[in-house]
């Protein structure tokens, strides 16, 4: 049944008895001969009877904006954590190879680089069946599930506009990190903003990171974090911990 | 919690005290988030369950038809994960097979029933919720039983435009649902029994 106005309309007026006598007998006899019609009355009956209980949508809009208020607080929270000027500037330290007081410089090249392949797994690719996947994100796609990761980092940084969806900042990260380009993993993965579904993968993958650059000091605060963090990756960051203080 | 504590928040709550609110999904989320994301949720979820598992609280305290007999925090907590449940169970991804959690004892079979007869509720809102301010008001007023004429006289549309933009708002928000995975699966359990 095509909805129109009229249909529209005459259901309205229909649920609130504002249908003439004359008009009522007929629409009855419509609605009698009509199963979609029926139907399409349930529907709108519902909808009237649901969404006529304002109390219960400002309550709904009420957390809604308290949700948004508390992700921005922890966001700015984790900012200044992770990323006031100082850290950046010790990043960049780090990464430019000559802080080496900041490092740990533990002599254990060979127990770090066990204990990172037996942590590591990849981060799984999702299940994209939706069907309104482009060829190019399809090929990143099937590159980054085969392993191919030199192709997902030499077409993502190609496409930088794909990278803006969310979970292919992840696959970005990992690619470098099973190219061995960890600072860029470092700095990839820390991009990742606190409000993003995939920021607790996120820093997961930059405690290996900084594992594999064989920073257990960083390695420890971000397994400490995603502890405190209680979700789905508490019980690996717990292992990799307890292993590091092994 | 003390049942101070719990009495202080009830009254927020029943009172719509933002603060209040507030307080209480930064206290309770992170339990129902670790609930939802270890049984296949994942953060829209949490989110659409503390909501919804709100409401129906919030509801049931505004008709004083809430009996507590455990801190509110573990009702609600309850609450939570019986929508999840049912979530899961319509879209057939209940791989979990625990057993009825402690939880039976401080949510009654009844309720439990009624916490899945809210399902179809709470698709209605989570969509109305996201259409747009303007249509928001067309339909609110359209729903409180206004006229067309009143609406135009509240929203200072032509009389024309504000028919043409309701149904346009109804039949974008009836879309919406009738997509709404949970919505198709409530339709194909009701023309089943």
């Amino acid at each position: 049944m095509e909805r129109t106005p009229e249909i529209f309309e005459k259901i309205e007026r229909y649920l609130t008895n504002q249908l003439s006598p004359e008009e009522l007998i007929d629409f009855e006899r419509e609605v009698a001969n009509t199963p979609e019609l029926q139907k399409e009355i349930e529907t709108h009956k519902a909808l009237h009877d649901i969404l006529n209980d304002q109390e219960a949508i400002e309550v709904k809009e009420k957390l809604i904006k308290v949700s948004k208020e508390v992700k921005k607080e922890e966001s700015s929270f984790a900012r200044s954590i992770f990323s006031s000027p100082l850290r950046i500037a010790a990043t960049i330290v780090v990464l430019l190879g000559v802080g080496t007081l900041v490092w740990n410089t533990l002599d254990t090249t060979d127990e770090l680089r066990d204990l990172y392949v037996a942590h590591y797994t990849p981060f799984p690719a999702e299940d994209n069946t939706r069907g309104e996947i482009n060829t190019a994100l399809q090929n990143i796609m099937d590159d980054y599930n085969k392993g191919a990761y030199d192709s997902v980092v030499t077409a993502l940084e190609k496409n930088t506009n794909l990278v803006d969806q969310k979970e292919l900042e992840v696959y970005l990260g990992v690619s470098y990190l099973n190219t061995n380009q960890e600072q860029k993993a470092v700095l990839q993965f820390e991009n990742i903003s606190a409000n993003s579904r995939y920021y607790e993968a996120s820093r997961w993958y930059l405690s290996l990171a900084y594992l594999k650059l064989k920073n257990t000091k960083k390695t420890t605060q971000i397994l400490e974090e995603i502890i405190q963090y209680n979700g789905v990756y508490k019980d690996n960051a717990a292992r990799l911990l307890r292993a590091l203080k092994e | 919690m003390s049942n101070i504590d719990d009495q202080n928040i009830i009254e927020g709550i029943v009172a719509g005290d933002e603060a209040v609110f507030k307080a209480f999904y930064k206290k309770n989320r992170k339990y129902i988030r670790q609930y939802i994301l270890k049984n296949s949720g994942n953060e829209d979820d949490v989110e659409d369950v503390f909501q919804d598992a709100f409401v129906f609280i919030y509801q049931k305290l505004k008709t004083g038809s809430l009996e507590l007999r455990s801190p509110l925090s573990t009702y609600f907590y309850g609450v939570s994960k019986n929508i999840w449940r049912n979530r899961l169970r319509k879209n057939r991804k209940l791989v979990v097979t625990e057993e009825i959690p402690e939880d039976t004892e401080i949510i009654e079979a009844s309720i439990v029933q009624e916490i899945e007869d809210k399902e179809r509720e709470h698709v209605y809102r989570k969509h109305f919720v996201h259409l747009s301010d303007a249509c928001r008001q067309v339909l609110q007023l359209l729903f409180e039983g206004k006229s067309m004429k009143q609406i135009s006289e509240i929203t200072g549309y032509a009389e024309g435009y504000t028919r043409k933009k309701k149904f346009e708002c109804k039949k974008h928000l009836i879309e919406m649902i009738e997509q709404d995975p949970i919505y198709q699966e409530l339709k194909a359990t009701s023309e089943n029994k």
